[in-house]
């Protein structure tokens, strides 16, 4: 199976049926398959060939979703970025991978004219709510396209399982950013076990709140459309009572979220005022949830099963998931491997730990990536003979059941995203006033973790708080900028000068933010 | 009031960048000026800056989209609890 299959499968079996839902507007499968043809088409004209990479940069779900499957169609491979970004952000992403054409809106064309010289790769564009008259030589106003280039679907690019279907940016293991590349095969065998063990069905629909362009949100896209389900989607969660509004208005059969999701509904929404009958199953990944949450949602809704479930975007999405009525017994638990996956918790010799002694995850089957994008070195580190050594560190119960017990990396789960804090230690070390910074993720009660700087300032030079946040969210999304900025001294560190992050979230250790935080504000202000 | 609120916006928000026009009907979702977890600081500032609760169905654009709508929400619920204590 193909990853493009899906749609067209759907849209044979279903072709009346509405595939999607968003912002009062229904599409069903047979339209999403004839927008997805004419993406194909477009791309083909515009010179796009097999194993070619195409970005996505746009925020319309049905844009978005269509464009997906285009480039399938076409022999390309997605590149679907965060629209949260920056022109740098975008530049190293465009040129990372060679993206050659890309599929946006027009209030994301002034990011793409700002790429300069350094970005050669990037040669058609297409924008909806672009005037024709602005497109220029090389772009293409989305909204003609459907007319432009009808071509009957069910003729799509020859691809094989073994080619690259996507290109997922995600903060790596190994640390920076990283390209995740997924085969067809590893996507499509992912999105079957989740079907499987989720019991999805043509007749199930889900809220979708979470964006597309990580793995967690394209699972959820996946396979609804492989199922023939319906993805209603809202994607803004600035007002959590329109949603549940919209899951009750919609009948949706499910939900899913990240740990900040869960909690912003139970602390910051009427959510116990509502009912949904038709609800079934609620799914949480992306990160640590608190067991208090969990256990607080299935007493909101006890007839929902409520699925916890881990995974990495190096294995597609999905590795292991906890049997609902596992739920209360085993508390905190990632659960057991999906269909299909093994888990091992190895030590650094590549043995098996014994009942509650801590090791490293290790997964293998055939949901697990080719590798990141020209980078065979630091494929290697995690990719060791087909199986991909997590970074995450856990232990294993008697019965068999996974509990996390820390990340081996740095990297920072703030919300839906995972930041490396390179990624701002960098920025922050362009500012003229900044010697040096640390960026570390403290415990938060919607965030799961907030992002905090500490910052270590050149002799004499003054810098306010404020100062700083201007330079970061010049340079930066707004996502990767810090909620918490500390002035310091001094930075903690090994005699080799690593910087000793461990002591700077223990708040006695000698200095840390909480033994020095208040005064050097006022020092630096 | 109204500067209150916009004080509030730049300083958390907009980090008091220079020259960012903030116009007091523009829509925080629209814009995307605030985030979920935004709006939750927002809701926080309310409640201790202006001494009420807000309820959890009140958490809608109609009170909270703009500077403008923020203000006549905070107006309205500040005159109900004097006219509740008075």
């Amino acid at each position: 199976m193909l990853v493009h299959d899906y749609l067209i499968r759907s849209a044979e079996r279903f072709p009346e049926k509405t595939a999607l839902v968003h912002g009062g507007r229904r599409t069903s499968y047979s339209e999403l398959l004839s927008l997805a043809s004419s993406v194909s088409s477009w791309l083909r004209h515009a010179g796009v060939e097999k194993g070619d990479r195409v970005a996505i940069l746009n925020d319309d779900p049905r844009e978005y979703i269509s464009s997906y499957f285009g480039i399938l169609m076409a022999g390309g491979i997605v590149v679907a970025l965060n629209t949260d970004t920056s022109a740098r952000t975008l530049g190293a992403q465009i040129s990372g991978c060679g993206v050659s054409a890309a599929i946006t809106q027009a209030k994301f064309m002034g990011y793409l004219r700002d790429l300069g010289k350094g970005v050669t790769s990037l040669k058609s564009v297409a924008a909806s709510g672009l005037k024709p008259s602005d497109a220029g030589d090389e772009g293409y106003a989305l909204s003609d396209l459907k007319d432009a280039f009808v071509f009957p679907p069910g003729t799509p690019a020859r691809s094989a399982r073994a080619d690259l279907a996507q290109v997922i940016y995600t903060s790596g293991t190994t640390g920076g950013s990283s390209a995740v590349t997924l085969r067809h095969s590893n996507l499509a065998a992912n999105t079957a076990s989740i079907i499987e063990y989720l019991k999805l069905g043509e007749g199930d629909s889900v809220m979708a709140v979470l964006p597309f362009f990580y793995s967690y949100g394209n699972s959820v896209m996946l396979t609804h459309i492989a199922a023939g389900g319906r993805l209603v989607v809202n994607q803004n969660f600035l007002y959590p009572n329109l949603i549940l509004d919209q899951m009750a208005a919609e009948e949706v059969t499910g939900f899913s979220g990240v740990p900040s999701t869960y909690a912003i509904l139970l602390n910051r929404s009427a959510l116990r005022r509502y009912k949904f009958p038709a609800l079934r199953y609620m799914t949480q990944a992306g990160g640590a949830m608190p067991p208090r949450l969990a256990r607080e949602m299935k007493s909101v809704f006890p007839d929902v099963d409520f699925y916890v479930m881990y995974g990495q975007t190096e294995a597609s999405a999905r590795l292991s998931y906890l049997e609902p009525h596992e739920l209360l017994r085993k508390a905190g638990s990632v659960g057991k491997a999906i269909p299909g996956v093994l888990l091992e918790v190895l030590d650094e010799g590549g043995g098996p730990v014994g009942p509650g002694e801590t090791g490293e995850i290790v997964a293998s089957g055939e949901n697990i990536m080719a590798g990141y994008w020209r980078e065979p070195e630091k494929t290697a580190r995690v990719l060791k003979n087909g199986k991909l050594w997590t970074g995450d560190l856990a232990r294993v119960d008697e019965e068999g059941f996974i509990y996390i017990v820390s990340r081996k990396s740095d990297i920072i789960k703030c919300g839906s995203h995972r930041i490396h804090p390179a990624e701002i230690e960098e920025v922050l070390a362009e500012h003229a006033a900044v010697h040096e910074s640390a960026v570390i993720g403290v415990e938060d009660e919607i965030l799961g973790e907030a992002l905090k700087a500490l910052v270590v300032l050149k002799t004499g030079y003054q810098c306010s708080r404020n100062e700083l946040l201007q330079h970061l969210k010049a340079l930066l999304p707004s996502y990767k900028v810090p909620q918490h900025i500390d002035f310091i001294p001094e930075l903690p560190k090994t005699s080799s000068g690593k910087i000793k992050r461990a002591l700077l979230k223990t708040p006695s250790a000698p200095g840390s933010p909480g033994s020095i935080g208040q005064r050097s504000q006022k020092e630096a202000g | 009031m109204h500067d209150k609120i916009r004080e509030f916006i730049f300083e958390n928000f907009l980090f008091n960048a220079e020259g960012s026009a903030l116009d007091n009907d523009a829509s925080f979702l629209e814009t995307g000026i605030i985030d979920s977890t935004g709006m939750l600081e927002l809701v926080n500032w309310i409640q201790e800056t202006y001494g009420f609760e807000v309820d959890d169905t009140e958490l809608v654009p109609e009170n909270l989209d703009s500077v403008n709508r923020l203000a006549i929400y905070i107006d309205r619920k500040t005159q109900a609890a004097t006219r509740v204590s008075g």
